[in-house]
């Protein structure tokens, strides 16, 4: 080692730098446009590593619902590679399709003005953020604290904002809390739903302790009105409990809520940026507890239900997202 | 160093974390994703010693740290890349580092990234430290990084020494 000494003084200078800027952090949000710069100088850059790197990442996602296409997958296993390779793609394209229809669906319904984002880069690793990065930002109208949407329900809510990029804090992240009501036959119930982490269902307490959620009764947010309804706005649809923990240590009951979003497959979302000032409840949630099987899209779609392709979407000619 | 020495440096820590966040968090693995950053620093730090490895490890933390789309207090892992960039820094080797090292080092500095950086999560109140995500998460970064090592750490280190002369400076 050339000198040990000034080593460890360099050391011992980057680790106060380090804590210095985490308390920085802890105790104020003058961080914030750093981190609005970061969006705007790096978001551009993942953009474009996200629009070469797509097709490959779709293949390594589908990987991983291959529960569900098992047939299809025995089938494909005789084709070559080439083949295949193409296959997973219009796949993917397909998947597209089917969320931007559910999604301008939805948004319809609620007559939310939205804009539509497509996400471009994911958190996790180590540091387990459940968050991430889409393609628009304050050039398109974005703030902080806007509600983040898919064709299932809530996704989350804007944290960072850049020009052309924005970072939005899931739903299912630990840090996040969305306050909601149930929707049932008796009187509106509110309550908060937190996060648990990747993979793991949501949390839901009520205010009130006279009365217990119920197995299937659908979770919607609240939005409140005097904050100009951010960072959530009303009724969109969050998910349904399926299981009530009735007296969580003596405090108020708490209830186990299935989301209706797949967070681990977000690809075409969208960002509420005005809301109508009134929606019943109950008019957002699907009407059955579970959501709808997300792939049934058939194979052959006709040319006219295909707006983004003129031509018949023929598995190697379709153009590429 | 030259500037055209760091920039490459830096450059390759953009690449690094950049990649990380658009294509490796996008695989679905079980218990968690490689990290990109640490084998880029540790393999920087194989060829420039613990006070170049510290300093670079400081930048890509801080990269880390507020390239979109994180979400947690800036600085933690700032702190954590500083330590590993250091440590592995003390296994400097003007010629190549052998594989036996590089695991060794890639492990412990692995297992030393999560648990500092969960600590530090701990100290603050993070409600995403939980003691089974934790182990979770240590046991996957560990193994993916391990299996990853042979293939970053030794070409970017590779990479760095033929950019940097050999002796003292």
């Amino acid at each position: 080692m050339r000198n040990p000494r000034r080593a460890r003084f360099v050391l011992v200078i980057l680790l106060l730098a380090a804590f210095t800027l985490i308390t920085i952090d802890y105790r104020s949000s003058s961080l914030d446009g750093v981190r609005s710069g970061a969006s705007t100088v790096f978001g551009p850059i993942e953009r474009a590593v996200s629009d070469v790197t797509r097709p490959i990442g779709s293949w390594f996602s589908s990987i991983g619902h291959l529960g569900s296409y098992k047939h299809e997958n025995d089938a494909l296993r005789r084709e070559n590679s080439q083949l295949e390779n193409e296959l997973h793609m219009t796949q993917a394209e397909r998947d597209e399709y089917a969320q931007s229809l559910r999604l301008l669906h939805l948004a319809g319904l609620a007559q939310y003005k939205v804009a539509p984002a497509r996400v471009i880069s994911y958190g996790g690793g180590f540091t387990q953020d459940s968050t991430v990065a889409i393609d628009i930002g304050s050039a398109d109208g974005i703030k902080k604290n806007e509600t983040v949407i898919n064709g299932d329900g809530l996704v989350g809510r804007t944290i960072t904002v850049g020009r052309t990029t924005s970072t939005v804090l899931l739903a299912n992240d630990p840090t996040s809390t969305v306050g909601v009501r149930l929707v049932g036959q008796r009187q509106l119930e509110v309550g908060i739903v937190q996060g648990r982490g990747v993979n793991r269902p949501l949390t839901l307490s009520l205010y009130s302790n006279t009365t217990l959620p119920q197995v299937g009764q659908k979770v919607v947010s609240f939005g409140d009105a005097s904050t100009g309804f951010r960072p959530f706005v009303p009724s969109v649809p969050i998910g349904y409990v399926t299981q009530v923990d009735p007296l969580n240590g003596g405090s108020e009951p708490t209830a186990t809520v299935k989301p209706y979003v797949d967070f681990t497959a977000l690809d075409i979302v969208a960002v509420v940026t005005q809301t109508p000032a009134r929606i019943s409840p109950g008019q957002l949630v699907p009407k059955s507890p579970t959501p709808a099987p997300t792939t049934t899209v058939t194979v052959t779609a006709s040319p006219s239900s295909h707006p983004s392709h003129s031509t018949p979407a023929s598995p190697g000619t379709s153009s590429s997202p | 160093m030259t500037a055209q020495r760091i920039l490459f440096r830096i450059a390759l820590l953009i690449v690094a974390a950049i990649l990380q966040v658009v294509v490796v968090n996008r695989i679905p693995l079980p218990g968690g994703q490689p990290d990109l950053l640490l084998l880029v620093v540790v393999g920087i730090a194989f060829a420039s010693g613990a006070e170049r490895g510290a300093l670079f490890g400081f930048c890509a933390g801080l990269l880390a740290d507020f390239l979109p789309p994180a979400g947690h207090i800036a600085g933690r892992e700032a702190f954590v890349y500083t330590v590993i960039g250091f440590g592995a820094g003390l296994f400097e080797d003007p010629e190549e580092t052998s594989v036996l090292t590089t695991i060794l080092v890639v492990a412990v500095g692995s297992a030393a990234l999560v648990a500092l950086y969960d600590g530090l999560g701990g100290l603050l109140g993070d409600a995403r430290v939980t003691r089974e995500d934790f182990l979770h998460s240590l046991l996957g970064t560990v193994v993916y990084d391990v299996v990853l090592a042979p293939f970053i750490v030794r070409p970017v280190s590779a990479f760095a020494r033929r950019l940097e002369p050999v002796g003292p400076r």
